[in-house]
């Protein structure tokens, strides 16, 4: 399984080089001073300032206090942890075609970006999310700050499976519900949705706050339309709708049209709202997407 | 239209098989795709709403198969033959001992006989008919001809044989007239289920049951006793479903001996004793009662006769030399037997007057006897050559009993080759060699009867209770050894070898004679068929046979018939106007018209194959 992939020493290595491209939360002023009896809690030193009453004493510079007996107090500056949710597509369309690991792929691509955002000391975690029983199931790790922990992943990782409907208006309604800091929300779907489902949810994050980036998984036989020619009965594995359709070259012209239509359609909605795009078109590509599609189109730097 | 072999319609399934396959090949297979959005712009099919679609090859196939499948069911179709067509019809008749029963003033074969009388009448001029006989055997009594007045007389020529009527015996009468358009069988019971099968007449065999049910009474067998020592036996038997009173008379060389009345129960059979006898001689039972077979209503024994005669008993083992001794006793007590050592006989001390004389492992033509038993000879005798020997033999078969159930296995053989003058009464195998050779055999040379046993005696084979098919070919070889030269009994059916000179006349029970050349041996051979006493008269010595006839399945004149074959239809009676049609199969038809399609299919194959080519080449 592809996701195994994300896990391998060689692979965490090159990952190692890389950074999460982070822009809205970036332009928070960094490094600015904690005033107040509250310290920043990093642990770089920042300043000196004068001791006002109520100042936590532990933070009295005692050298200064020796020397020049003024009670001076040392401030630190503040941690700047960004909260990194990556939001994977577990629903049943995920899971087809077989031979594509789509799924795979997807928590593949989420596992890697979580690491590379604990290398940057981020706060990272895994969501998969699906309808199960009819409603909207949200499947979160723990928030994970430091890459030793990173192997606690896998276990989500492995243990996930694709089922239901997608519906990314409803995730996105449950993540929001969780009232969380502002942070970066990576949506992992193949967005085989209607356009006004996507574009509700992505607007709905991005008005949270959050900055969000999108990344666009499709399969090798589903993007090239590379299906047995044929007369088949074809059913949709989310919705069980059929169709009867005749399978062949003409065929797999037009499923590689539409397909690209509905990226494009994606893409620019992501453009116009300022949304990190990215495409991640087959399983087979997955370390190139990694290490080249990822850092070119600025979703890792 | 009929059909020899309905069962094989059941091929007619791969039609459905056929149909399924079709089917499944021409639905649509389910493809689940991960949604329909990407197919949005792909054209649907144009499919056609029909079930069954214009596929040429299919309707080519289901034509093939169902040809091939009925094909192999065996059609044909019953069609009035042309005018000018010549019919060939055999009529096969029952000889058994049933088809002598009488019915009224008539045998059953007499009704046969009207039968088919009656059908030669109605067949047009120009059909040609044969006559088959069956019983023991099956025997062409007239080939085909149109000439009805020779075929009458053929038919009424039959006469039934105090034997009975075997079902090889059919098959084969069937198998001979396997050419003729109809079979007409005549018979007292319907024939086994698979015979027409068996001698593929299927659906030209028509059957006539002939005679109805009937009472009989049978003499089963008749054992004499010993003269003036043990009683003897008469077992009779009544073949009916009702109580039956069965006079019985028994006599001894004529003179009376029992005359009784014995009540036997429905489907029973009953043991009458009498004597001790006392003296020997020709013994007869005869049933008083009248009853429609009488072949088995007589039956005879011999008694020997009570006068002492001597044995002379020669073997290197004493064991041997006792266990002969005691068997001999038993076959006739007035024997006096004397035993010796071989390795201490002398001619001087043979016996005068000796009768008999047995010689085991040991052969001396010095000894002269009216009868003589070589066993294990060491020696070529009169009679047969020594060949070799084997470890072991195994006895296969013998006289009186055919083929036994379970072969016996013997100690040590002598391989003889046997002279053609004498008759073999039993025959095996060597341990290791599937060739039959001789275990036992009988015959008459000038100075008179000679007989020899092939295998050893020692370690008291005559005694040992699990072979006792050794000692009954001994015993068997001993009493016909010592039975008068000029009187013999025998079953019907068997052959009868007599002593004679030049011309013998044979006198059959019916008082027919007939007449034989004796051969370079002195001997006349024939076949005893009908039940009663067949005089020999020649220039030597007169000699009578005695044929007892009794079998259980043929004396059962209410026997109940097998189930009635599907091959052999009962003839209706009077239906004679039906009878002139001929079966025309119809599997060539079929099998052609399967050859042709299946040969357009190929062509199908071919075209489209080319057309393939020449599109992607």
């Amino acid at each position: 399984m592809l996701e195994a992939r994300a896990f391998e020493p060689d692979f965490l290595k090159r990952l190692d080089r890389l950074v999460l491209g982070i822009k809205r939360a970036r332009t928070q002023r960094a490094g600015r001073r904690t005033l107040g009896r509250v310290q920043g809690s990093g642990l770089e030193f920042e300043n000196f300032r004068d001791y006002t009453e109520g100042d936590d004493l532990r933070f009295l510079d005692w050298n200064t206090l020796a020397r020049h007996d003024q009670l001076v107090i040392r401030t630190f500056r503040p941690e700047r942890e960004i909260e990194v949710t990556t939001l994977i597509d577990t629903s049943a369309s995920m899971g087809l075609p077989a031979g594509d690991d789509k799924l795979g792929l997807a928590l593949a691509l989420g596992a890697a970006l979580t690491y590379v955002a604990m290398s940057d000391n981020h706060a990272a975690r895994l969501v998969g999310f699906g309808m199960r029983r009819g409603a909207m199931k949200l499947s979160a790790t723990d928030f994970h700050r430091r890459q030793e922990s990173y192997p606690g992943f896998k276990s989500f990782v492995t243990a996930m499976g694709c089922a239901g409907e997608t519906r990314l208006g409803a995730a996105a309604g449950e993540l929001l519900q969780e009232r969380r800091a502002r942070g970066v929300v990576i949506v992992i779907s193949d967005f085989l949705v209607s356009p006004l489902d996507y574009e509700e949810a992505l607007g709905r994050v991005l008005a949270a706050g959050h900055e969000v980036k999108a990344v666009h998984v499709m399969g090798e036989r589903e993007s090239s339309g590379s299906w047995p020619p044929g007369l088949y009965r074809l059913r949709d594995c989310e919705t069980g709708q059929v169709r009867d359709v005749a399978l062949g070259a003409q065929a797999a012209a037009a499923c590689r049209s539409r397909a690209a239509k509905l990226a494009a359609r994606l893409r620019d909605f992501c453009t116009a709202r300022r949304i990190s795009y990215t495409p991640a078109f087959g399983a087979a590509r997955f370390e190139e997407i990694v290490e080249r599609e990822f850092p070119r189109l600025g979703l890792v730097r | 239209m009929g059909l020899l072999a309905p069962f094989n319609l059941i091929y007619l399934a791969s039609l459905g098989a056929l149909v399924l396959i079709y089917l499944r090949a021409r639905s649509r297979p389910t493809l689940e795709v991960s949604s329909l959005i990407l197919f949005d712009e792909v054209a649907a099919p144009v499919a056609s709403a029909r079930l069954l679609r214009v596929d040429l090859m299919f309707w080519l196939e289901l034509v093939g198969l169902g040809a091939l499948s009925i094909a192999s069911a065996g059609p044909y179709l019953r069609m009035p033959a042309p005018a000018d067509h010549i019919r060939r019809h055999a009529l096969v008749f029952d000889l058994g001992a049933a088809m002598g029963a009488r019915d009224g003033n008539l045998t059953r074969l007499d009704l046969a006989r009207s039968d088919a009388f009656t059908m030669l009448a109605q067949a047009p001029p120009g059909d040609e008919f044969s006559v088959i006989g069956y019983a023991l055997e099956a025997r062409v009594v007239h080939g085909p001809s149109a000439n009805r007045d020779s075929i009458r007389a053929a038919a009424a020529a039959l006469k039934p044989l105090d034997t009975p009527g075997r079902a090889a015996a059919l098959s084969a009468a069937l198998m001979r007239a396997r050419d003729a358009d109809t079979i007409d069988l005549y018979a007292d019971r319907l024939p086994p289920q698979d015979l027409a099968a068996g001698a593929q007449v299927q659906g030209r065999l028509r059957f006539h049951r002939i005679g109805a049910r009937a009472d009989n009474l049978a003499i089963v067998s008749l054992d004499p006793g010993i003269v003036r020592s043990s009683r003897g036996s008469c077992v009779l038997r009544n073949f009916s479903r009702r109580p039956r009173l069965c006079g019985l008379e028994i006599e001894c060389a004529g003179a009376k001996v029992l005359r009784t009345a014995v009540m036997l129960d429905p489907d029973a059979q009953a043991v009458v004793p009498f004597g001790p006898l006392q003296s020997g001689g020709l013994v007869s039972a005869r049933i008083e009662n009248d009853d429609p077979l009488a072949a088995d209503n007589q039956r005879w024994a011999y008694a020997q006769i009570d006068a002492p005669e001597k044995v002379l008993v020669v073997s290197p083992d004493a064991g041997v030399r006792d266990d002969l001794a005691r068997v001999l006793l038993a076959v006739n007590q007035n024997f006096i037997v004397t035993a010796i050592d071989s390795s201490k006989f002398k001619p001087a001390d043979e016996p005068a007057d000796i009768s008999l004389a047995v010689m085991h492992d040991f052969y001396d033509s010095r000894i002269q006897a009216p009868s003589r038993l070589y066993i294990y000879p060491n020696s070529t005798g009169a009679g047969f050559g020594l060949q070799g020997a084997v470890a072991s033999a195994e006895l296969r078969d013998r006289a009186g009993a055919g083929d036994l159930s379970r072969p016996l296995q013997l100690g040590p053989a002598r391989v003889l080759s046997i002279a053609p003058w004498m008759d073999v009464h039993g025959s095996g195998i060597a341990a290791g060699d599937p060739a039959t050779i001789p275990l036992a055999a009988l015959g008459r040379d000038s100075a008179g009867m000679v007989g020899v046993i092939a295998f050893d005696l020692r370690g008291h084979l005559l005694l040992d209770p699990d072979r006792l098919d050794a000692l009954i070919l001994t015993v068997d070889l001993l009493k016909q050894l010592t039975a008068p030269e000029n009187l013999q009994i025998v079953e019907t059916g068997s052959y009868v070898t007599v002593p004679a000179a030049g011309v013998a006349t044979i006198v059959a029970p019916d008082g027919t004679r007939r007449t034989l050349s004796a051969d370079s041996n002195g001997r006349v051979r024939f076949r005893a068929e009908q039940a009663g006493r067949y005089g020999v008269e020649s220039e030597g010595p007169d000699a009578a046979v005695f044929a007892n006839y009794f079998d259980a399945a043929e004396s059962d004149l209410n026997a109940a018939s097998p189930a009635a074959p599907e091959t052999a239809r009962r003839a209706p009676p009077g239906a004679v106007a039906a009878r002139w049609t001929s079966p025309r199969p119809l599997e060539a038809i079929l099998l052609g018209l399967a050859l042709a399609v299946f040969l357009i299919e190929s062509a199908l194959i071919l075209r489209d194959a080319a057309g393939w080519r020449w599109r992607h080449a």
